[in-house]
């Protein structure tokens, strides 16, 4: 690469912030204030040190709540603040990361742009410097974003800035695993399939690392090796508001130097628009299921839902097995099963409130699963794909109601898989056969939810096509931070109401209420119903 | 039915602009019908009102005396389409995605017809089913579509520009399929921007500009519309205006010249820039009048770069290959005039053009300009 290529990075690059300027400051303002509000509402609610010692007692008595969140590194407020938080913010940082990493690479690629700016002086190699420079960039101003957050929340100026510091490193080396995943693959739905299975796999690890640690003084855990693996891992050994040191992100940037390396290289030896994992041929024929829009809906998105119920799967058998592990602490600690009875409130035992909570984001991966069964229905409408099969024997009112039935089919999917993965871990613990049917009962309290998300994304797909996608999204977003997330960033009733998810019936609790759930049901028929009728009028809108 | 399409003073509009401006069009039952127009005439916004993906904005347009807005359903049971930019499923190989448009039509029924045709299809077009959709290239997009519209049995077919992408050999193929289904009794409505594949299939035709029809007719109606292209090397002709003794001219002594040879011809023929600067002072405007004097019907005749252009009515060609036979000329190409040429000649709206009136004459000078022309 010489001088003179060298000079169109700027362009680039602007290429670049031009098209993501959005998208970034949405991820960026997001995580900072998931920051700012986290040390606020914590300062708030456990003002208290015994209360917090009570919560990080009962964190390390059952390890396995320590995967959700961090590792204990005592009873400071700041330090119980990142405790809490940190595991988050780095999560964010990694998947903003790895979705702007593959965007820009193999997205590029697969739609052929790459190729216009590659005939260009820039060639192949100074797109991916401008990728890797734009990723660095992005990371710099969310970690200072996260700095400010926390600062602004009161906490103290050194441990945030080295907050700030891991948060920016997490996603530094996750850009470059992105970059790394783009070699590999040849699509970027496949691309980014990767990249979120090696952040779960980093937040993963890391979560039994610090579940398996070993104490080393009052409320203070050293992580096992497990967590030496995971760049988040690495992260967390910053030991922000503690130890205070930034030696460990040193491997974060090392592995992002490595992938990156090995980036060059590879792409040095291929074509462009290649993979060094090769496609696979397709059949000759169709099979017996592709014969209509419903079997068409299922075989574009069958991949995704197998996802999404592996998700399900996972936040099931957690719930499954931290029930057990729960009552056995309690069992053999009476103050424990004091604050565990005071974080389960009125009614309902420690185990029932567990498995509600963790339920709660069994419904949102429904929830998200109904909305990309809507967001298909427009990617098919814009990418032409929709005027061939509408040209057919084929309504628009049957092609709607074909992608909704399997939106229906697919919230299920992931509900029942779920269930009957709790069911398991509850089963394999040996717990009392009762719970079963509990778990079952939580799981279809997802359901009105995940429903009214369906239809009224089917509203807005009928009514303002274009918005489908990024409306889609920000809606998921918003529910699950005003209704999951709400109590802990001390967000008024009236604010945490408008999400369909502060509705959901709470099975747990002393006499169920269904009325929300009935509510959410009653919204999810009209607006979907609503839908079938209006798209009988709407024309194919394919700009 | 006599008519399968009826449109009649068809509008469209999107916001403040008309995509549609009172468009008018009739395809009568068993023809192959040519629906002309340059890019952004409105042919695309046509046909989606004929399929039901757009609604009319005014005036009425009819399939088989139905409304294809609310009849979309009915309708499409009769007929097949190929859009002129055919996406496809990136994860469904062509083979899955032939099939579904053909079940969707309800074209398997029988399954072992349904089988061969496809399988004829897939031969002659040379297609292979099993890559995946995302990794075909434009041509073989389009061989999709065309041989999932031509797998099942259809009363209209609806061809939006369906040649797009595709090789002259694929484009002979896909000729010979449309005379297949018109034979079959199909009605054919085909879309274009290529003045040669409309004349070369088409019963009857309707060039639309602007969202308004501005001529319909046979070919034969509109073959004042087609001027052809000829060009030939000067150096070489001996005296223009003393004809060629008529045994001197064998029938098949020099065809004319294939496009391709043509470059080494005129390398050949084109005296060096500076004697073509001698020749022209010696006198362009008498070897332009002698040249007229012995081509019949020749337009826009000029000069220039050492060859000799003019445009010849299309009905008018067989008089001036026997004129330039006498001649003895060399390099000749003969070339059909694009589409849109002929929008220049007829409707001239192109500023950096002369007035179209101008050029019905001979042109009295030579272009000063280079000729883009070969």
């Amino acid at each position: 690469m010489n001088a003179d290529a060298l000079a169109l990075l700027p362009a680039l690059l602007r290429q670049r912030l031009r098209r993501d300027r959005w998208q970034l400051a949405f991820w960026i303002l997001g995580t900072a204030l998931l920051a700012l509000f986290a040390a606020v509402a914590v300062a708030d609610s456990y003002a208290d040190e015994t209360e917090r010692n009570q919560i990080l007692a009962l964190a390390i008595s059952s390890p396995a709540i320590l995967i959700l969140r961090g590792l204990p590194q005592g009873g400071g407020l700041d330090a119980f603040v990142f405790f809490e938080i940190f595991t988050y913010l780095a999560l964010l940082a990694a998947l903003m990361s790895t979705f702007l990493a593959v965007r820009h690479s193999r997205g590029e690629e697969e739609s052929g742009r790459a190729e216009l700016i590659a005939s260009t002086p820039a060639a192949r190699s100074l797109p991916t410097v401008a990728t890797l420079v734009h990723g660095v960039l992005a990371n710099l101003v969310l970690g200072a974003a996260v700095f400010a957050g926390l600062a602004l929340g009161g906490m103290a100026v050194d441990g945030s800035l080295v907050t700030g510091a891991a948060t920016a490193a997490v996603g530094i080396a996750f850009v470059a695993v992105g970059l790394l995943a783009a070699q590999f693959l040849r699509t970027s739905r496949g691309a980014n399939g990767l990249s979120v299975a090696l952040v779960g796999t980093a937040f993963l690890l890391r979560g039994i690392g610090d579940a398996l640690g070993t104490p080393t003084g009052p409320l203070e855990l050293q992580s096992a090796w497990p967590s030496w693996l995971s760049p988040i891992g690495w992260a967390q050994h910053t030991g922000a508001y503690t130890s205070n040191t930034l030696v460990p992100l040193l491997l974060d940037l090392a592995l992002a130097a490595v992938c990156v390396t090995v980036v060059f290289v590879l792409q040095a030896h291929r074509d462009s628009g290649a993979s060094l994992v090769a496609e696979r041929r397709g059949r000759t024929d169709a099979a017996a299921a592709l014969s209509g829009s419903f079997g068409l809906a299922w075989r574009l998105q069958r991949g995704a839902i197998v996802a999404w119920a592996a998700g399900g799967a996972a936040f099931g058998l957690l719930a499954g097995t931290l029930a057990s592990l729960v009552e056995q602490a309690a069992s053999q600690d009476a103050a424990v099963a004091d604050s565990l009875q005071s974080v389960a409130g009125a009614g309902g035992s420690m185990t029932e409130t567990l498995i509600a909570a963790l339920f709660s984001f069994v419904g949102v991966l429904a929830a998200a699963c109904a909305t990309q069964a809507v967001i298909r229905l427009r990617q098919e409408e814009s990418a032409g794909t929709a005027e061939l099969l509408l040209s057919t024997p084929l309504s628009r009112v049957r092609w709607l109601v074909d992608y909704l039935a399997l939106g229906v089919a697919a919230i299920a999917i992931v509900l029942v898989v779920a269930a009957a993965a709790a069911t398991a871990g509850l089963l394999s613990a040996g717990e009392d056969v009762s719970l079963v049917g509990q778990s079952f009962a939580t799981a279809a309290a997802q359901l009105p939810a995940a429903l009214s998300y369906l239809g009224l994304l089917a509203l807005l797909f009928v009514l303002m096509p274009k918005a489908t996608v990024a409306v889609g999204w920000a809606f998921v977003a918003f529910g699950v931070v005003v209704g999951n997330f709400g109590g802990l960033l001390g967000l008024p009733d009236g604010v945490r109401d408008l999400s369909p998810f502060t509705h959901t019936p709470v099975v747990s609790a002393a006499e169920p209420d269904w009325g929300g759930g009935a509510w959410l049901m009653g919204v999810a028929v009209v607006a979907g119903a609503a839908s079938v009728v209006l798209m009988r009028h709407r024309e194919l809108n394919t700009a | 039915m006599d008519t399968v399409v009826e449109v009649s003073g068809l509008e469209k509009r999107f916001g403040r602009v008309r995509a549609l401006d009172g468009l008018d069009l009739s395809v009568r039952a068993g023809e192959v019908h040519g629906f002309l127009g340059p890019n952004g005439a409105g042919k695309s916004t046509t046909i989606r009102i004929l399929l039901g993906l757009a609604r009319a904005s005014a005036g009425t347009a009819r399939v088989f005396g139905r409304d294809p807005w609310s009849d979309a359903v009915a309708l499409h049971r009769r007929l097949g389409y190929v859009p002129g930019d055919v996406n496809l499923w990136p994860n469904l190989s062509g083979g899955e995605a032939i099939d579904l448009i053909s079940r969707l039509r309800g074209g398997t029924a029988d399954k072992t017809a349904f089988r061969e045709r496809k399988q004829r299809l897939i031969d002659v077009f040379q297609f292979d089913p099993t890559k995946k959709g995302r990794a075909y290239s434009k041509g073989n997009r389009q061989k999709v579509a065309l041989i999932a519209a031509f797998a099942t049995p259809a009363d209209l077919l609806i061809l939006d520009e369906p040649t797009s992408g595709l090789d002259p050999l694929m484009e002979a193929v896909f000729d010979t399929e449309v005379h297949r289904a018109a034979a079959e009794g199909t009605t054919v409505l085909l879309s274009s921007h290529i003045l040669s594949e409309v004349e070369q299939l088409c019963d009857r035709v309707t060039i639309i500009r602007a969202g308004r029809t501005a001529e319909t007719g046979t070919l034969a109606d509109l073959r004042h519309l087609t001027r052809t292209e000829v060009s030939f090397a000067v150096d070489g002709v001996p005296d223009a205006a003393a004809p060629a003794s008529p045994d001197a001219v064998a029938p098949d002594a020099r065809p004319a010249a294939a496009p391709g040879a043509a470059p080494a011809s005129l390398q050949a023929a084109a005296p060096a820039p500076r004697e073509a600067a001698a020749h022209r002072h010696a006198g362009p405007q008498s070897d332009l009048r002698d040249l007229a004097a012995a081509l019949p019907g020749a337009h826009d005749l000029a000069i220039d770069a050492g060859r000799a252009h003019f445009t010849v009515d299309s009905d008018a060609l067989p008089p001036v290959l026997e004129a330039l036979a006498r001649l003895d000329v060399r390099g000749l190409t003969v070339a059909p005039p694009s589409l849109e040429e002929l929008f220049l000649r007829h409707y001239g709206d192109h500023p950096a053009r002369p007035d179209p009136a101008d050029r019905q004459a001979p042109a009295p000078t030579i272009p000063p300009t280079t000729d883009p022309r070969p």
